[in-house]
């Protein structure tokens, strides 16, 4: 019996791996080109990259979204450990060369992601990669055993993962005012992204590092 | 200052924030502000509608880009009709979940946050006329509604919150593998930059990619035989999130499916697939009811009247292919008027279930004797809802199975018939198998308590209007057609 389930799956991931094959051949021209819109339009997004441009603006609806998203992921583990054992993930031994490497090394991490943050304007980078680099320094401090586990995130971590979702909403309900949904006004559209990138810098590196951190969950 | 106060962006901002100002808030906190913002966004949706039958179909640049480098929303009848339902079914949940989470604690944490999230996303989800958009759209409805199972906490919940999980996400993956395959083909995710280009010509990329969404919404929806994750998860679920998940995520799938279906792959449909489509929907009404009556726990009987009743939305799918245009709208009439049905029903349903299990502190149709004394509204709210799902008239159901029946015979597929009146007598076995022993006195030694007023009440209004809805359906009708070329 488990052999002819294997040996079904196997079949249907082949067969579905020729169909990909041939449909990939017989690909015609593109009938739309989006990249030389993104080019064509650069210039009315505030930012000069168009990774961000795309990401921030023209599509900025799906990122505001995915923030969402991610938050959710969070709430998520929260939900999971909410009735589980609840005690925290046992620390590491506190190693003092660990320790004093942690030390150096997070301020400079803080410092990167501030770096990543402004450059996302015009080069590679950006509030997902700055964030990214935040809760790297978040986990290396907590194997260091300087940083305790979350049990249970007060007030003003609540505020800090939410943080970018609620400067994300503001910025684009702000915007209904002048047209629609998200649609930075041409003068402010630098600033305003800078402004968000900013809230989401911080809410994405919080809430990256609580998917480490929070292991003894959420309880009244 | 008319754009700003514009209901149709606010229907999905809204949620998000009071999702997120709950979460801030606190564990367990925001039931008050999550009543008030549904109340708004029912007024809004409200407004959406009225907007639609005065001045028809409605096209919103996000950002002012337009599509194909910005992202396009869509207002259109059906897409207003599901937002309704949405608002419908979430109000009275929402008064209901505050007195059910102070009767019985257990999940009412981060109940609030997920509930905000999961509206977000549904009221996204109908708007959205980016294929790329619909897929973010999903993620977030998937882990909200992944979420809400697992709040309870236990094994048998987590379980099935994981099971779940990997159904959805095996869904999500396939529907992004369909769009990565449209892109490619085409290069853009817009609806309306696609919907020419896929109808004057489609290479092998655009079936494949076709099969593999509508293989990923089947799996979200829960149709025969990709239900195995919908009844452990439903029926395991405290009764609010139950009531959510039954009565609208499944059917923001569905909507999905028939999105695909008749619009963006129309060319694309053939007979046979719809026949199959529906005769995987005949073998859900069949085997989800046999199923249903064969339960001893109340929530999963429910939970598998669910699986029941998604087999009725998919017949439309044969009665609406390559038929005339007159029977094509009447199946759909009679398909979106089930979803609809269904919806306010099974809300009344869990609602009136979870405060049976309330009152008698276990969930066991064996234990149900007393309840008809104790409790007669809530039983006479889950009998009305019962009235809705077996299609007796004047419910809301009866309209939608006489739509459907009307159109089966007119295109002479009478196999259907059959399947629709073996489903309902089905249906009445159930639903009387709960009646009967809830009218029976209560055993020794089986307690029936009483539950607070805002529990019976909430699932009597929900039930009052899956009732009402079969006589007061017809401006439901006329939205529908807005922006469907006659």
């Amino acid at each position: 019996m488990k052999a002819w389930r294997t040996a079904l799956t196997a079949l249907l991931c082949a067969g579905l791996a020729l169909a990909l094959g041939a449909a990939m051949l017989a690909l015609p021209g593109f009938a739309v080109r989006l990249p030389g819109q993104v080019a064509a339009n650069l210039d009315d997004s505030g930012v000069a990259h168009p990774v961000t441009a795309v990401l921030l603006n023209f599509r900025g609806y799906d990122t505001l979204l995915e923030v969402a998203v991610l938050l959710l992921a969070l709430l998520g583990v929260f939900a999971l450990s909410l009735h589980g054992s609840g005690h925290a993930r046992p620390s590491a031994p506190a190693h003092p060369v660990l320790q004093t490497l942690a030390r150096l090394l997070a301020p400079l991490m803080v410092l990167v992601a501030g770096y990543l943050l402004w450059i996302g304007a015009h080069a590679p980078g950006g509030a997902f990669q700055a964030g990214a680099v935040l809760a790297a320094a978040g986990v290396l401090l907590r194997l260091a055993g300087l940083l305790p586990a979350w049990a249970q995130p007060g007030r003003l971590l609540r505020g800090g993962l939410a943080l970018g979702l609620l400067v994300f909403l503001a910025v684009a309900a702000a915007a209904l005012a002048q047209g629609s949904l998200l649609q930075y006004p041409l003068a402010y559209a630098g600033p305003l992204i800078l402004l968000v990138e900013a809230g989401l810098t911080l809410s994405i590196g919080l809430t990256l590092a609580g998917l480490y951190l929070a292991s003894a969950g959420w309880r009244q | 200052m008319t754009d700003f106060l514009d209901p149709l962006p606010w229907l999905i901002v809204l949620p998000l924030a009071w999702g997120t100002l709950a979460f801030v808030l606190g564990p367990g906190r925001g039931g008050r502000l999550a009543v008030a913002a549904i109340a708004l966004q029912g007024a809004l949706a409200l407004q959406l509608a009225g907007q639609l039958i005065d001045s028809g179909a409605r096209v919103y640049a996000v950002g002012g880009w337009g599509a194909s480098l910005g992202i396009d929303l869509m207002a259109d009848g059906l897409a207003v009709v599901m937002l309704l339902l949405t608002q419908a079914v979430a109000l009275p949940l929402a008064v209901y979940a505050r007195g059910y989470f102070a009767a019985s604690p257990k999940g009412r944490e981060l109940f609030w946050p997920l509930t905000g999230f999961l509206l977000a996303a549904l009221n996204a989800l109908f708007l959205s006329a980016d294929l790329f958009n619909i897929y973010v759209t999903l993620e977030l409805l998937g882990l909200a509604a992944v979420g809400l199972v697992a709040i309870a906490g236990g094994t048998q919940p987590v379980t099935a919150a994981m099971r779940y999980l990997l159904a959805t996400l095996l869904g999500s993956g396939a529907w992004l593998l369909g769009v990565a395959l449209i892109y490619g083909t085409y290069g853009s995710v817009s609806l309306a930059v696609l919907t020419p280009l896929i109808h004057s010509g489609a290479p092998l990329a655009v079936p494949l990619a076709a099969a593999l969404m509508l293989a990923g919404l089947l799996l979200k929806t829960a149709l025969f035989p990709f239900h195995f994750w919908l009844p452990p998860a439903h029926g395991g679920a405290p009764a609010p999130v139950s009531a959510l998940l039954s009565a609208l995520v499944i059917k923001a799938t569905f909507y999905l499916a028939l999105r695909l279906w008749l619009e963006l792959f129309l060319p694309l449909t053939t007979v046979a697939a719809a026949q199959l489509l529906g005769a995987l929907g005949a073998a859900a009404i069949l085997w989800g009811s046999v199923l249903a009556l064969m339960q001893s726990r109340l929530k999963m009987l429910v939970a598998y009247s669910t699986v029941a009743q998604v087999g009725y939305l998919f017949l439309l799918f044969p009665l609406a292919t390559q038929v005339p245009p007159a029977a094509a709208e009447s199946a759909l009439a009679g398909g979106v008027m089930q979803a609809v049905a269904h919806g306010l029903a099974k809300a009344a349903m869990f609602a009136a279930a979870g405060s049976m299990i309330v009152a008698t502190g276990r969930d066991d149709i064996g234990h149900l004797g007393g309840v008809g004394v104790r409790l007669p509204l809530t039983l006479f709210s889950f009998g009305l809802a019962g009235v809705t799902l077996m299609g007796l008239p004047p419910s809301g159901g009866f309209s939608a199975k006489w739509l459907l029946l009307g159109s089966a015979l007119e295109t002479g597929q009478w196999w259907w018939v059959v399947v629709m009146i073996v489903g309902g007598l089905l249906t009445a076995a159930y639903v009387f198998k709960v009646l009967r022993r809830a009218f029976l006195p209560r055993a020794a030694g089986d307690r029936v308590a009483r539950v607070p007023r805002t529990l019976e009440f909430s699932a009597f209004a929900l039930a009052l209007a899956s009732i009402l809805l079969g006589l007061f359906g017809a401006p439901l009708l006329e939205l529908l057609a807005v922006g469907r070329a006659a």
